[in-house]
């Protein structure tokens, strides 16, 4: 089985506070901010490592980013992924969902034999949760979200289970599709020692836009439908009124409103 | 099969089905909806597919305010796939050009208004907590920005429709009202290749998920609790006060709460009369979920926490130090 | 000069971080009340590498090398400094193999130890000794094929964990008369004796080991006769004291964290307390304390792994950081007010910690007679 796992360098969130927004692209200022793998996409890569352990097969990472997200593949192929491929170019940046997707999605047929693509649910960055539907929509391929278990039935067949909101729901499907995994599908292996000696060995293979077949133009920030027309700070129209001092003078206080307030 | 008449409506918004019961965020955007269509001069469409159930759901949506309702029934479509769903509103959509198309921020809407922005090459902004029209007719969606108080208004300005996915919550449900509009079916033209998955089972989980959205007093809890033992305390609030409990992440992460307690952007969007936070900081992430709350008080023992910024009545302490105080004056008042 | 770590060591930083974590907060309070390793604890530490980072491939390990030993030592200390300071002594004994131990010796030892089947135990202090490691009393005397030992080791570290002990013992007069053993625990007449009860690093054992006419075969001489002190010496300059500078490193990454947390959280006199200078100057030593005691423990590391000499570096690295610990820790306790001395609060515990870290693997005062020592004949 060949596995693909998508996997976004996405900055640290112990360092959120150094974050900041570019007023004039809406993109993100990360400055110097290290990259972290999004921890979902890391139960993704946990997911694809176990179904290779059960059935064989290789492992292929697929990660779009700066040059200097290159640490985090490593990361990944250390967790014990068999190739890394890293999409980077400066033609990239500012891609939307609907970009990212496309260039991903282009990358993976020039890898031409996939059996199982798969994502994290969503990212700490972008929290857009497209991405995963939108690759399996460019590939014409079927695609589940809120995964929580994957089977392999017989070979091509997967019985996937997926959270929806009202419970889960067990779903047949078949080879090659693409899936974004929920936060209860796995706990992550810890990287050992010998692990990131191995992942030195493998390779980190690099895509430009040269290297991938983008005939269509949903690339980069240009080629991005979605735009921002503005940042706007959010008014505070709530009555801010302070209580400070003794708790239980405080404590009463609260009692008192919330009895004028009808609730008690 | 039914001739198709023509779709006048500008504005379409997906109406979710499951088991045959539309799905509320459905109704909240179509009253949304209408409240930015008629000002414009525009028209709103539900749109409705699945199939066998449609008749009453018609009727229901008709007596919210539709203008129009979409019908695409086939036995094909009676389960939601992405695909096929996908292919069946991918052509209407190209056939009568709508300006706008919303969706709700659920399991089945993300997916498939995912889907349909790349099958209609077009943008899609993601769990919005707002939208507007602007004087030259864009859709503007409002999204939570990184962190801070700050939020984007995104849109797409070369492509159409301009497509949404609002989160569950964010918008009132529309007034009830005499039907005026009109049923419109379609046809639906389906094989069953493409139904690409088949769903082998349902299984409801426990617990009414929903009640959280329903909530009256919500009480929620965040990292500043800082252990399970805890976070009883919490509960214990709670119950005093007939409420519900909510969360923010870390808790959920820590194994505190449940998943299914998460407000916030990535978890659920909330309108409570009264909303208590306890221990939580106020990132954006978790209070884009409670904007929308009556009555927010928040507890928190740091004077600067964010929270006290964006909160009614703030008490500046220690939760240990009076939560269970509070919570045996509201049960003496309860009792009186 | 390359102060930049490699995008390996970056990478087991970040591994490590995320396993002291996970795995060692939920054990802390039963160490803390028990003063008990946790040994379910050992196996995983054996799968994820942690205790074969020294140890040669062929025999189990990585020999991803000495800086990574620090690195990972200073990470599990800044979780909990008693876990380091068990595996420090882990490393050394698996130092001494690997350096003085012939190929049936590595091929039987090396591998448990990598893999966590048991604990290392390096055994050099009797009580006579410590500081004075020539007067080491424990006796070897050869009859026949066996070494017959006879003594008490005291101050022993994972003492009642470990299935075998690397001991030093008299074989002769002086201080050429000393030799290293590997003792196995079964061996007749060989026995963990007490239990010590220490006021810091609880939950890394100490305790004694007791020989009474315990025979030890010739096989298990590690190294020569009576090249016991050279040992005793080269381990602890080269392991040991790297790896006691590499637990206070921990202690002081935990110390500076917990100060500056409480700064930042608590007010006096209507605001934060972190806008006093007297705060500051407190939180600007023990940054100072923390950054210099991980140059010079890292030196060290980097030093060892290219093979140079560091007699006098690990003896300064450890000297100045174990006393930086315990200064640090204190100043973290000031900063809490009353809080530092509540049990709630780490700090005080830090510096429970960081006080044990001071005698163990020499004390400062021996330190400092090597860095004068050395000083002294700077200019000859």
């Amino acid at each position: 089985m060949r596995i693909i796992v998508c996997l976004k360098p996405v900055p640290d969130p112990k360092h959120w506070s150094r974050l900041a927004l570019d007023p004039k692209t809406g993109t993100l200022i990360r400055g110097g901010i290290p990259s972290i793998v999004n921890p979902l996409d890391r139960k993704a890569l946990e997911a694809a490592l176990q179904l290779r352990e059960k059935e064989g097969g290789e492992v292929i990472t697929l990660s779009m980013a700066p040059p200097s997200a290159m640490p985090v593949l490593r990361e990944g192929l250390a967790m014990g992924a068999d190739l890394s491929i890293f999409l980077t170019d400066l033609a990239f940046a500012g891609s939307d969902a609907l970009a990212t997707s496309y260039i991903m999605g282009t990358a993976i047929r020039k890898l031409a034999r996939y059996d199982l693509i798969l994502c994290g649910d969503q990212t700490l960055d972008g929290s857009t949760s497209l991405v995963s539907a939108q690759i399996a929509e460019f590939l014409g391929i079927p695609n589940l979200m809120h995964v929580s278990a994957i089977e392999v039935q017989k070979s091509g067949v997967f019985h996937v289970r997926s959270r929806i909101e009202h419970g889960s729901m067990l779903v047949e499907m078949k080879a090659p599709l693409v899936l974004s995994v929920a936060k209860e599908i796995n706990e992550p292996r810890y990287i050992t020692l010998m692990n990131i000696l191995e992942g030195e060995k493998k390779e980190i293979r690099v895509w430009s836009s040269k290297d991938l077949s983008l005939s269509e133009p949903w690339v980069g920030l240009k080629g991005s439908p979605s735009q921002m027309a503005d940042l706007f700070i959010r008014e505070a129209k709530r009555k801010g009124e302070i209580l400070q001092g003794d708790p239980s003078e405080m404590t009463k206080t609260l009692a008192d409103r919330l009895h004028r307030m009808g609730y008690c | 099969m039914a001739v198709n008449q023509r779709v006048k409506s500008e504005i379409w918004v997906f109406a979710e089905q499951r088991q045959g019961e539309l799905v509320d965020v459905g109704l909240e955007l179509l009253g949304k909806a209408l409240e930015l269509a008629h000002p414009a001069g525009w028209k709103v469409a539900s749109v409705l597919v699945g199939h066998a159930s449609e008749k009453a759901l018609c009727e229901q949506l008709l007596s919210f305010g539709a203008d129009e309702v979409i019908v695409a029934d086939h036995p094909l479509l009676r389960s939601y796939c992405s695909q096929s769903y996908a292919k069946i509103l991918g052509k209407l959509i190209r056939e009568y050009d709508p300006k706008v198309f919303l969706l709700g921020a659920t399991a089945m809407g993300s997916d498939l208004g995912a889907r349909l922005a790349v099958r209609l090459r077009t943008g899609l902004s993601a769990h919005c907590i707002g939208l507007e029209l602007s004087p030259e007719k864009k859709l503007l969606a409002v999204v939570p920005g990184w962190g801070g108080n700050v939020l984007a208004r995104i849109y797409s300005p070369h492509t159409q429709p301009q497509m949404a996915t609002v989160m569950p919550g964010v918008f009132n449900m529309p007034q009830e009202k005499e039907a005026t509009g009109r049923i419109v079916p379609v046809d639906v033209d389906l094989n069953p290749e493409d139904v690409t998955y088949k769903i082998l089972e349902v299984k409801r989980e426990a617990g009414q998920e929903h009640a959280l959205e329903k909530a009256e007093v919500i009480i929620a809890g965040g990292w500043g609790i800082g252990s399970r033992e805890d976070w009883q305390s919490v509960e214990d609030l709670a119950s005093a006060l007939h409420g519900m409990v909510g969360a923010t992440r870390p808790p959920v992460d820590e194994g505190w709460a449940k998943e299914n307690q998460m407000i916030g952007q990535s978890g659920r969007t909330v309108h409570p009369k009264l909303y208590i936070g306890i221990g939580i900081s106020g990132e954006m992430h978790h209070m884009v979920g409670i904007q929308n709350a009556d009555f927010i008080i928040a507890v928190n023992r740091d004077p600067e926490a964010d929270i006290f910024k964006m909160c009614d009545l703030g008490v500046v302490g220690d939760f240990k130090e009076i939560l269970p105080g509070l919570i045996e004056e509201i049960r003496e008042k309860l009792q009186k | 000069m390359d102060f930049k770590l490699s995008e390996r060591e970056e990478l087991l930083r970040k591994s490590m971080r995320e396993f002291a974590e996970k795995e060692i907060p939920p054990r802390m309070e039963a160490m803390e009340e028990t003063g008990e390793f946790p040994v379910e604890l050992l196996k995983k530490m054996g799968d994820v590498g942690i205790l074969g980072v020294i140890t040669p491939q062929e025999y189990g390990g990585t020999g991803m090398g000495n800086l990574a030993r620090i690195i990972i030592l200073e990470e599990m200390g800044r979780v909990c400094p008693a876990i380091p300071m068990a595996l420090q002594v882990h490393h050394m004994a698996t130092y001494a193999l690997t350096k003085f131990g012939n190929e049936e010796q590595k091929k039987k030892y090396l591998p448990p130890l990598a893999k966590g089947e048991t604990m290392g135990v390096m055994a050099v202090t009797d009580p006579s000794g410590g500081s004075d490691v020539a007067g080491i009393k424990t006796s070897a005397k050869l009859e026949g094929d066996v070494y017959i030992l006879n003594g008490r080791k005291c101050f022993i570290t994972n003492s009642h964990f470990s299935d075998f002990w690397v001991v030093v013992a008299r074989t002769g007069e002086g201080g050429r008369g000393l030799s290293a053993f590997i003792v196995e625990k079964n061996f007749p007449g060989a026995k963990p004796g007490r239990k010590e009860n220490k006021v810091g690093l609880r939950g890394a054992n100490t305790g004694e080991l007791v020989f009474q006419n315990c025979p030890v075969p010739k096989a298990n001489l590690l190294g020569h006769e009576g090249e016991g002190m050279n040992i005793a010496i080269q381990d602890i300059v080269e392991a040991g004291r790297p790896g006691m500078a590499s637990v206070a490193l921990g202690i002081l990454n935990a110390v500076l964290e917990q100060a500056v947390k409480f700064a930042n959280e608590r007010s006096l006199y209507g605001k934060p307390i972190n806008t006093l200078q007297a705060i500051q100057w407190h939180i600007a030593d023990i940054y100072a304390d923390l950054e210099i005691s991980r140059l010079l423990v890292y030196r060290v590391g980097w030093m060892r792994d290219n093979n140079i000499r560091c007699d006098t570096e690990s003896a300064l690295a450890k000297q100045f950081a174990c006393e930086a610990a315990a200064r640090s820790a204190r100043k973290a306790i000031e900063i809490h007010g009353s809080y530092g001395v509540m049990k709630e609060y780490p700090v005080q515990r830090l510096l429970r910690d960081a006080l044990v870290t001071i005698p163990a693997g020499g004390t400062g005062e021996i330190a400092k007679l090597v860095m004068a020592r050395h000083a002294l004949n700077m200019f000859k």
